[in-house]
């Protein structure tokens, strides 16, 4: 009953299988025109023009006077540099990159946050902005005082500044930027998020806000409007002073008072179920992809567990393949 | 297993408490469970059980054991002797994800051996059939007399080995599930045992390669568990839902409707009705569970087959 079709692990029947595979396969001719002469396995030699001294990249290998690939992937060209860029690749940070990340540590002034990379990224106490709003120095005060700010676990969301001698620094310098809560976060492959304009999604019929990260989190959760609510807590201190992080207990019907609402509830797990769909097919993760997905099982009235079911899976694979086929028309 | 934030934290509770968890389940709902047999060709009966990302192997091997004596336990029920001759001993393997290194692990494994060992086999003295917060035996599991192949001399020892592949959560009932099919999918080989030996030899045996025996497994009960977070108890818990936990209770029951075993883990106790309640639940549950996992076995076997 397991049986795999392009690595997509569901447990599909006869004719899904074959609806599955159709699909996939148009979808593949439509995409085959773009890069046939520059996709390389290993091993495969990469034409080059021998007269032009060229600069052997990431990915080749010189092999007796020839330029060969050693990873599977598509051949990148820039003047004279050639490099082979892999498909399916761990993360890859470039300054500019929003990622959502996770605190593991809280060191001297600063906090070590886990992104998926090879190395955990730093986001330094001067690179985010003090509750109160305020520019200025870091005193030894605000440093006791971060895990008031970020503890452990915390998920938080930023944007890579560069890299210095100690690691990814980070930054969290405007207000979309900050730590997460109210919603869930997910992961699936970084090479299915690509870089676009805009990373922050918020869906207004829906009232859920969408983070794609590009290190592949991606968080889904209640629309909050980006309010320094910090400053709430800090209004009443007038003299500086080191905070206990807030652990408070609060009572049970107090917590069941502050829960997300059923409405808003449901539509956070319809996303969540979309972007996992999405995973496990292995398509790219774009705003109108989900969208296109919330609303078809809208539509056919799906229930939000169901949405999981191979049956589901198969139809937005068809429906993709549809949707790219008439977009390749337009043009 | 990586540790989640308060807000997290929050959002889980909240999907549970409004019976929305956080990929669209109910409180009372399983992921889907599929089942592959034999996946372990040199084994007498395998199965692989893969609950969402949880995916846990069992196999099963058989043994002769000639000294019947030295094992032998002789249990009187209803004024017939049973030679209780399988010896259960469900090791589990360690899985190589980051939460089980260490320490971790082997505490973990030895946990869910006990359990599962007490589920289907029990403890010593199988009589009474008492209430307690541990696994225990009531016969129902395996009919051991299949196991016999000379009364008091030669008899067949099941090793059962479980491994965990992945875990997302809820071990034991994928376990449990993989036990019930590997053991469906077990067959005993044929034993023809020379005749006329005298009592202090070893009779000469003969085990067939082709035939087999299959257990007869209807009995065998599945095990639910239901994890309590705040003031509603959820079945199925993935690992982000179980770090939330603040008590488990897993019940084991059958196709008759009986409980089993019965275990409770974590820290925070709970009212007399609550388990009752709890009980009631898991029941209700186990019926579809049941019924759910002979459907799915059936149709792995006869694709094996195929």
């Amino acid at each position: 009953m397991e049986k795999e079709i392009r690595g997509i692990q569901l447990p599909l029947s006869q004719t899904q299988k074959v609806r599955l595979k159709k699909a996939l396969e148009l979808l593949q001719s439509l995409s085959l025109k773009v890069n046939v002469d520059a996709s390389v396995v290993v091993a495969d030699t990469i034409t080059v023009d021998h007269e032009d001294g060229v600069l052997k990249g990431h990915g080749t290998a010189d092999l007796n006077g020839e330029v060969v690939a050693t990873i599977c992937g598509v051949v990148e060209r820039v003047n004279k540099l050639v490099y082979v860029r892999a498909l399916r690749s761990r993360y890859k940070p470039e300054v500019g990159d929003i990622v959502i990340g996770r605190v593991v540590e809280v060191a001297q002034k600063r906090w070590r946050l886990e992104i998926n990379y090879c190395q955990d990224a730093v986001l330094m106490l001067s690179s985010m902005n003090m509750p109160d709003g305020v520019q200025r120095r870091r005193t030894a005060v605000d440093e006791l005082n971060m895990r008031c700010i970020f503890e452990e676990n915390d998920v938080v969301c930023a944007e890579v500044r560069g890299f210095q001698h100690d690691g990814l620094h980070l930054q969290a310098r405007s207000r979309k930027y900050g730590k997460l809560t109210r919603g869930q976060l997910l992961t699936v492959s970084p090479y299915l998020v690509k870089r676009q304009k805009q990373h922050f999604h918020h869906l207004e019929e829906f009232g859920i806000d969408l983070i794609l990260g590009c290190n592949g989190f991606i968080w889904v959760g209640e629309h909050i409007e980006a309010t320094d609510d910090m400053v709430e807590d800090q209004v009443n201190q007038s003299d500086p002073q080191v905070l206990l992080p807030g652990k408070n207990s609060v009572s049970l019907e107090e917590q069941e008072k502050s829960y997300t609402t059923l409405e808003t509830r449901k539509y956070i797990c319809r996303a969540a179920n979309a972007i996992r769909v999405l995973s496990t097919l292995g398509f790219n993760i774009t705003l109108e992809i989900i969208k296109g997905i919330i609303d078809l099982s809208l539509s056919m009235n799906l229930d939000i567990h169901d949405m999981l079911g191979s049956e589901f899976c198969v139809l937005v694979a068809e429906k993709e393949a549809e949707r790219r086929s008439s977009n390749k028309k337009k043009r | 297993m990586v540790g989640l934030s308060c807000g997290e934290n929050h959002f889980i509770q909240g999907g549970i408490a409004q019976d929305l968890r956080c990929d669209g389940r109910k409180r009372l709902a399983y992921r889907p469970i599929s089942v592959e047999t034999g996946v372990i060709p040199q084994a007498n009966g395998s199965a692989r059980v893969r609950m969402g990302a949880t995916d846990v192997i069992a196999s099963v091997k058989c043994r002769l054991n000639f000294e019947s004596q030295a094992c032998c336990n002789l249990i009187k029920e209803k004024s017939r002797y049973i030679l209780t001759a399988v010896q259960l001993q469900s090791q589990l393997l360690r899985s190589h994800s980051i939460g089980f290194r260490g320490r971790g692990g082997d505490e973990l494994a030895a946990e869910l051996s006990i359990a599962l060992q007490r589920c289907l086999l029990g403890g010593k003295s199988g009589t009474a059939v008492v209430l307690m917060l541990v696994f225990f035996f009531s016969g129902a599991g395996i009919n051991l007399s299949s196991l016999i192949v000379v009364e008091r001399k030669i008899c067949w020892d099941l090793y059962i080995d479980g491994l965990v592949v992945s875990s997302d959560g809820n071990l034991l009932d994928a376990l449990g599930a993989a036990i019930k099919a590997a053991l469906s999918n077990t067959g005993i080989p044929r034993v023809q045992v020379a005749a006329e030996t005298s009592n202090n030899e070893q009779p000469e045996v003969d085990v067939s390669d082709e035939e087999f025996l299959q257990f007869d497994t209807a009995g065998i009960p599945v095990i639910v568990t239901l994890t309590k977070v705040g003031r509603h108890y959820i079945v199925d818990a993935t690992s982000e839902e179980e770090s939330q936990l603040s008590s488990a209770v897993s019940i084991s029951a059958n196709r008759q409707g009986n409980i089993c075993g019965m275990t409770k883990r974590g820290g925070v106790g709970l009212d007399p009705s609550i388990i009752l309640d709890m009980i009631s639940a898991a029941k209700h549950v186990s019926d579809q569970v049941i019924n759910k996992l002979d459907s799915e076995i059936a149709s792995a076997e006869a694709e094996e087959e195929s």
